[in-house]
């Protein structure tokens, strides 16, 4: 079933100028959904939008089958949004924030205790519990912040690029966290993240974003092509070695040359040895040898590019 | 009805900064204290005898314009902090968050008008009308305090930043308070200027609750045509900020 339908969405700026134009874009029931995208890319204005803060000039949008416009009280029933800022109250307990929490989504008192003391299991929140809230870590209160949205158990759970200044530790734990959410109580996360690798690890769905519209969506291995795209760089000591290497050595291999830089494409890691040994047998100093992933400028660069039929990056 | 989840949750927060509290009661406070003592001399005759009782009920104006009218600052407060956001998205009403925030305001200037009353009946300042004064008298106020939170609420949702609020606020208050019979008896002011202050409508406020105070007994008329009138600011400035809330926000 899809739980979020939208169909020619568009929101502009107060300039008229459009934050976002998607055609279409589905995301299933029980499916973590990754939204990725660089800066001003326009993922939070559609998190905003989805989660019934912003209004949007057209379109139709559908969230369990509800018209986002004519039921939205029915929908924020339904959802609940871990935002970009950590958004626990530090002037209440732990155990406060999630009372309050509940009480705005009208929980039962006695179902209410359960449940908190539910997450405070569950995300491993107790021992804590004592602590004031202002003295909790980045991590600690980002998984406070997550059990406080969870309270209401929501349908969606939207989480606008939670693990953002979090470290790795805590991030990894916050991948647990969304996966037993995803699993144990068949959450369906809508995720918007700066990070590859953490798109790759969660993600069921992906879905690029570039300039308010999407650049190309698919299951990894959809996007696999544009994801693990491998590239070796090879640097050598001047541009006369480099531009040399380029011509004579790996004139049938996919090249681009930038000053004393070579980048290039390659299918598989076997290659990696064998355009090493092509260098070393032809004795062409190099002061730098290595596989570099793209990140994701580099990604919708090439998305971009492919969909203008040109060779992507490599032109 | 989630007003009270709302509001006990901004009273916590106000527990635990009584900073708040400390620091709008001081200006009235001061005014009550050292301007009525450095003004009775030359007050006395314009006023009739007991110059803390008459400059009392602008007073109480003043402490409501101080703890209401910057009650709007913890919009952004809980803008910065996403808990705005939270309650927003959330499924309890628009006008239970907006009431719920405004009964918390309205409290804390209760709790301030009580302490400056307490002060004052030390300077044998009390309401000669009894305990049907004292009744209507807290109705006037609490309607006074709703607007003047309600204007500030929705100040804080109209202005970009904390500056442009305080500004307004600041540039709002003074002559509101100043362009009334807060400080100064209605017989003694002329021409334009008595003009302005009868157009202001907390003129009417500050007499009437004067009057209550002063006199043994009520003038109905006076309480109705005020009460009246703050009543309907009250539903309007309500239903405004009610539309500003629900309506959708721009980027």
């Amino acid at each position: 079933m899809e739980i979020i339908q939208i169909k020619n969405l568009i929101k502009k700026y107060k300039n008229e100028k459009k934050v976002l134009d998607i055609k279409k874009l589905t995301v299933k029931q029980g499916e973590i959904f990754s939204l990725l995208g660089p800066n001003g890319a326009g993922k939070s204005t559609l998190i905003n939008i989805l989660t019934t803060y912003l209004d949007y000039d057209s379109g139709e949008i559908k969230i369990l089958g509800k018209n986002l416009r004519e039921e939205s009280k029915e929908i924020r029933k339904n959802i609940a949004c871990v935002a970009q800022n950590i958004s626990i109250d530090e002037h209440l307990s732990l155990e406060e924030n999630l009372i309050f929490q509940g009480n705005l989504y009208g929980i039962a008192k006695e179902e209410l205790k359960k449940r908190a003391e539910r997450f405070i299991d569950e995300f491993e929140l107790k021992e804590y519990v004592k602590s004031p809230v202002s003295t909790y870590s980045g991590g600690i209160k980002r998984r406070l912040d997550i059990a406080v949205n969870m309270i209401s158990c929501p349908k969606i759970l939207f989480l606008d690029e939670p693990t953002v200044g979090i470290d790795i530790h805590s991030r990894k734990i916050i991948w647990e966290m969304m996966k037993r959410i995803k699993d144990k109580y068949g959450t369906t996360i809508f995720l918007t993240t700066h990070y590859l690798e953490e798109a790759q690890e969660l993600s069921d769905y992906i879905c690029i974003m570039k300039n308010g519209d999407i650049a190309a969506q698919g299951t990894i291995n959809d996007l696999e092509k544009y994801i693990n795209q491998k590239i070796i760089k090879i640097e050598f000591e001047n541009e006369k070695n480099a531009e040399y290497a380029k011509e004579k050595i790996f004139k049938d291999k996919s090249v681009r040359l930038k000053k004393n830089e070579l980048y290039l494409k390659i299918d598989s890691q076997d290659e990696i040895i064998y355009l090493n040994k092509i260098l070393l047998d032809n004795k062409i100093d190099f002061l730098y040898f290595g596989l570099l992933k793209p990140n994701l400028e580099e990604i919708f660069i090439n998305i971009m590019d492919e969909n203008r039929e040109s060779e992507g990056i490599w032109q | 009805m989630a007003i009270g989840t709302i509001f006990k949750r901004n009273i916590k927060w106000r527990i635990q900064n009584p900073i708040t509290i400390i620091m709008s009661i001081l200006q009235p406070m001061l005014w009550l204290l050292f301007y009525t003592k450095a003004a009775e001399m030359t007050m006395k005759g314009e006023t009739g005898g007991n110059y803390i009782e008459f400059i009392l009920p602008g007073i109480l104006i003043l402490v409501i314009f101080s703890s209401s009218g910057s009650s709007g600052i913890s919009n952004y407060i809980t803008k910065k902090n996403g808990s705005f956001y939270r309650i927003l998205i959330s499924p309890i009403k628009r006008s239970d968050i907006i009431l719920g925030h405004l009964f918390e305001t309205i409290s804390v200037s209760f709790l301030e008008i009580g302490i400056l009353v307490i002060i004052s009946s030390f300077f044998s300042s009390y309401v000669n009308s009894g305990i049907k004064g004292i009744i209507v008298i807290i109705i006037l106020l609490f309607l006074t305090a709703f607007l003047t939170a309600g204007i500030s609420y929705f100040l804080s949702l109209s202005l970009p930043n904390e500056d442009a609020f305080f500004t307004v606020i600041n540039t709002l208050v003074l002559p509101i308070f100043f362009v009334s019979t807060a400080l100064f008896p209605l017989k003694n002011m002329t021409g334009n200027f008595r003009v302005m202050v009868l157009l202001n409508p907390f003129t009417h406020m500050i007499e009437s609750i004067r009057n209550i105070m002063l006199n043994e007994y009520i003038c109905w008329k006076e309480v109705i045509f005020t009460g009246g009138i703050f009543f309907i600011l009250c539903c309007i400035i309500f239903l405004i900020t009610l539309g500003k809330l629900k309506g959708g926000k721009k980027v």
